[in-house]
C-alpha cells in the first residue's frame, strides 16, 4: 500500500477541523432551512421553500440584507482610509518602535468584545466624553445623540478592525523595495505619482485580504449592532440571532443566515473578479 | 551632451564620513567611472547625482548651474539600479514607457519611442512580458532602455552588471557603452570591476574612504598609479620597497631596489630619499638567463595556466615578484632566474597610509 504524501499528511488536522465545525454546522443549516417550521421540535418533518419565499418576497428583509452589506463595505472603505496611513508609518518603523506600534495596532483586540462596546456606550452617553469635549470645544452646542446610531456602529467597528487591515497592508508595504519609488523618482514622478502608480498598485496583495477580512467579519458582526445600534435599526446577525433564540423560528433563522452567508460570498467573488488582474499582475 | 562637475563633495551619516571632499569632472559625452572596494562612497557620490542623497557640502554643477536645488525627479537623469529596480505590475513596454506617460506625450509618439529603444536595446517582441517573464539579461536592457527613452542629459550607472553571468556581462557591458557613445550622453558608471572600468571608461575615479584617490585615463590608473592601493585595485601588481631615491628633473628618478640600481620614471614630487616603492606590472617582466637579468632569484612556485606559466620568483632580500612567463619557459621550482624589467613599464610612487 502507499502511504498518502506527508503534505497531505499534514493537513488532515485542518481538515478534519473544518469538516466538524465548518462543513457539518453549514451542511446541517442549510438543511434545516428548507424545513417546516416546528411545533413541539426545532424543525418540522417536511421540506419547503416557504422561508426562503418568504424572505424575498418582503421588502424589509431585502432592506435589512442591503443595510447590512452596505454597512459592511462603509465600515471596509472608512478601515482601508484610516489603516493605511497607519500602516505606511509602521512599515518605515524599526526596532523597538516598530514593536510598540505592532502593540498600539493589536490593542482594539486586547479588550474583550462586552467591554469594548460598553465602553462606547460610556464614550458615546449623552453626558459622555466625547460628548463633553466636542461642547468645549465649541463645535456643538447641545449634546448629540449617538448611542444607537449608525455611525456609532460603523465607527466601533472601524475600530475593532483596524487591525486587520493595517497588517497586511505594511507587510505589503515592507515588500516594496526603496529602489522602485528612487526609479520612478528619476523618471520624473512626483510624490503623488509615486503613491498612485507603484505603492498602491504593489500594495494591492496586503489591501486585498485586509478588505476581504474586514468586509466578512463586519457583515457577521452581532454584538456591536446588538449593543450600539439599539433597537430602531436591525442588521442580518441581529435578526437572526432573534429568530433563532428569541422566537425559536430554526428554520427560519437558518434560511436567513444561508441568505446573509452566500451574499457576503458573491460580494467577496465580484471584488476578486474585479481586482484579479491587479492582484495577479502585483504579486511578489 | 552635458559637462558635469563635482566639486568637494561632502556626506556625513552620523558618525560615519561617506564622502570626504570628493571632486570629479565629466566632460560632454565622456563614460566616467566611479571604482573602489564597498564603503568606498562610489554609490553615495551616485546616489548625490541623483538627487537621492543631500549631500552636507560641496557642488555639482551641469554645464556650469548647480543642480543640488534641483529635487531628483527634476534632474532630467537616467539611472539604472544593481537590482534594475523595474516596475513587476508593470510590462516590458509599460516599464519603458512610464517617464514618457509623466510626461504626457502622446500616445502615438510613446509608442513609437518605446519601440524605437526597445529595437535599440533588443527587446523587440518582449513589449508586453512583464519584468519576471524574462531572463535577467533582459532585464538589464529594460532597465537600460528605460532610462535611454527619456533621453536623459545624464546616465548614472549603479553596478548595472553586478547581478549577471560572465557571459552576459561581457554582452551588456559593450551593449551599453555603444549606447552611450552613439547618444553622447554623460554617464557616470559605478562598479568595484576593475576589467569593466578599465574597458569602458574615458575616466576612471579610484576611490578610497570617501576620496578620490586618482582620477585619471584608464591607462594612467593602470600604469602611473599615484599610490600602492590605486596600483593595486587595478591589476596584478608587484611592490618592491626603494631606497635612496635621487629625483632627476619633473618625474625622473634613480633609485636602489633589491640590490640594484635603475632609473625610472615615477610620480612626480617626491622628494629625495624619501620613502617610495617601485611598482612591477607582471608584464613588466620578463625571465632571463641568470646573468643576464637586472634582478636574480629562485623559483619558489610555477603554475602552467594554458596560455601563461605563473611564476613566483624570491630575491634574495625575500621580497617576491609575480610574473606572467611564456608557457614553454623550461623553468621549475628551484631554479635560480634571472628577471628582466621593462624600465617603460616600471613606476616609482610615494609610500602613502593605505
Amino acid at each position: 500500500m502507499r502511504l498518502p504524501s506527508p503534505r497531505l499528511l499534514l493537513a488532515i488536522p485542518a481538515i478534519a477541523l473544518i469538516f466538524v465545525f465548518m462543513i457539518l454546522p453549514i451542511t446541517n443549516m442549510a438543511e434545516m432551512s428548507f424545513r417546516t417550521t416546528g411545533t413541539k421540535d426545532p424543525f418540522g418533518e417536511d421540506y419547503t421553500l416557504a422561508h426562503y419565499l418568504r424572505i424575498f418576497g418582503d421588502t424589509y428583509y431585502w432592506g435589512v440584507l442591503l443595510r447590512s452589506l452596505l454597512t459592511a463595505a462603509t465600515v471596509t472603505v472608512l478601515c482601508l482610509l484610516v489603516s493605511y496611513p497607519i500602516a505606511w508609518h509602521m512599515s518605515k518603523a524599526k526596532g523597538m518602535k516598530a514593536v510598540f506600534l505592532y502593540a498600539c495596532i493589536a490593542s482594539p483586540l486586547m479588550t474583550g468584545v462586552l467591554v469594548r462596546n460598553f465602553g462606547w456606550m460610556i464614550v458615546a452617553a449623552l453626558n459622555g466624553p466625547l460628548n463633553e469635549t466636542l461642547m468645549a470645544l465649541g463645535i456643538i452646542e447641545r449634546p448629540l445623540r449617538l448611542l444607537f446610531t449608525q455611525g456609532l456602529v460603523i465607527l466601533a467597528l472601524v475600530h475593532v478592525f483596524v487591525p486587520f487591515m493595517v497588517l497586511p497592508i505594511n507587510n505589503a508595504l515592507r515588500n516594496i523595495s526603496p529602489t522602485l519609488i528612487e526609479a520612478s523618482t528619476a523618471m520624473g514622478a512626483t510624490r503623488r505619482d509615486v503613491f498612485r502608480d507603484i505603492i498602491l498598485p504593489l500594495s494591492f496583495p496586503g489591501i486585498y485580504p485586509g478588505v476581504i477580512l474586514v468586509y466578512v467579519l463586519a457583515v457577521a458582526a452581532f454584538v456591536t449592532p446588538a449593543l450600539l445600534g439599539g433597537q430602531m435599526v436591525s442588521y442580518m446577525p441581529t435578526l437572526i440571532i432573534g429568530e433563532l433564540t428569541g422566537t425559536f423560528q430554526w428554520p427560519f433563522g437558518s434560511a436567513l443566515a444561508i441568505v446573509l452567508s452566500l451574499s457576503t460570498v458573491v460580494v467577496v467573488a465580484i471584488f476578486t473578479a474585479l481586482t484579479a488582474k491587479l492582484m495577479e499582475r502585483s504579486k511578489a | 551632451m552635458a559637462t558635469v562637475e563635482v566639486r568637494d563633495l561632502r556626506k556625513r551619516y552620523h558618525n560615519f564620513l561617506a564622502l570626504d571632499g570628493v571632486s570629479l569632472k565629466a566632460e560632454s559625452g565622456q563614460l566616467v567611472t566611479l571604482l573602489g572596494p564597498s564603503g568606498c562612497g562610489k554609490s553615495t557620490t551616485l546616489r548625490c547625482l541623483a538627487g537621492f542623497l543631500e549631500p552636507n557640502g560641496g557642488e555639482i554643477t551641469v554645464e556650469g548651474e548647480s543642480i543640488l536645488s534641483t529635487p531628483a525627479n527634476r534632474r532630467g537623469f537616467g539611472v539604472v539600479f544593481q537590482n534594475y529596480a523595474l516596475f513587476p505590475h508593470m510590462t516590458v513596454a509599460e516599464n519603458i514607457g512610464y517617464g514618457l506617460k509623466l510626461q504626457k506625450v502622446s500616445k502615438s509618439e510613446l509608442t513609437t519611442r518605446v519601440n524605437e529603444v526597445m529595437d535599440l536595446v533588443r527587446l523587440g517582441g518582449l513589449g508586453d512580458r512583464l519584468p519576471r517573464e524574462v531572463s535577467g539579461g533582459q532585464q538589464q536592457r529594460v532597465a537600460l532602455a528605460r532610462a535611454l527613452v527619456l533621453k536623459p542629459k545624464l546616465l548614472l550607472l549603479d553596478e548595472p552588471l553586478a547581478n549577471l553571468d560572465a557571459r552576459l556581462r561581457d554582452e551588456v557591458r559593450w551593449l551599453i557603452r555603444d549606447l552611450q557613445q552613439q547618444s553622447g550622453i554623460t554617464a557616470f558608471y559605478v562598479t568595484h570591476d576593475q576589467s569593466e572600468a578599465m574597458a569602458m571608461s574615458d575616466m576612471v575615479a579610484v576611490m578610497k574612504a570617501g576620496r578620490v584617490a586618482q582620477f585619471a585615463t584608464p591607462r594612467e590608473i593602470y600604469q602611473k598609479p599615484t599610490e600602492r592601493y590605486v596600483a593595486d585595485f587595478t591589476g596584478e601588481a608587484n611592490f618592491l620597497p626603494c631606497t635612496d631615491v635621487t629625483p632627476h628633473g619633473e618625474g625622473h628618478y634613480s633609485i636602489a631596489a633589491a640590490g640594484t640600481t635603475l632609473d625610472l620614471d615615477g610620480v612626480p614630487g617626491i622628494a629625495a630619499g624619501a620613502p617610495a616603492e617601485l611598482l612591477l606590472r607582471p608584464e613588466a617582466l620578463e625571465l632571463t638567463a641568470p646573468e643576464a637579468g637586472t634582478f636574480r632569484g629562485i623559483v619558489t612556485k610555477s603554475a602552467f595556466l594554458g596560455s601563461a606559466l605563473h611564476c613566483e620568483i624570491t630575491l634574495p632580500d625575500d621580497s617576491v615578484l609575480k610574473l606572467s612567463a611564456e608557457p614553454n619557459t623550461p623553468v621549475s621550482k628551484g631554479d635560480t632566474v634571472g628577471i628582466a624589467i621593462d624600465r617603460s613599464h616600471a613606476w616609482l610612487m610615494p609610500e602613502v597610509a593605505p
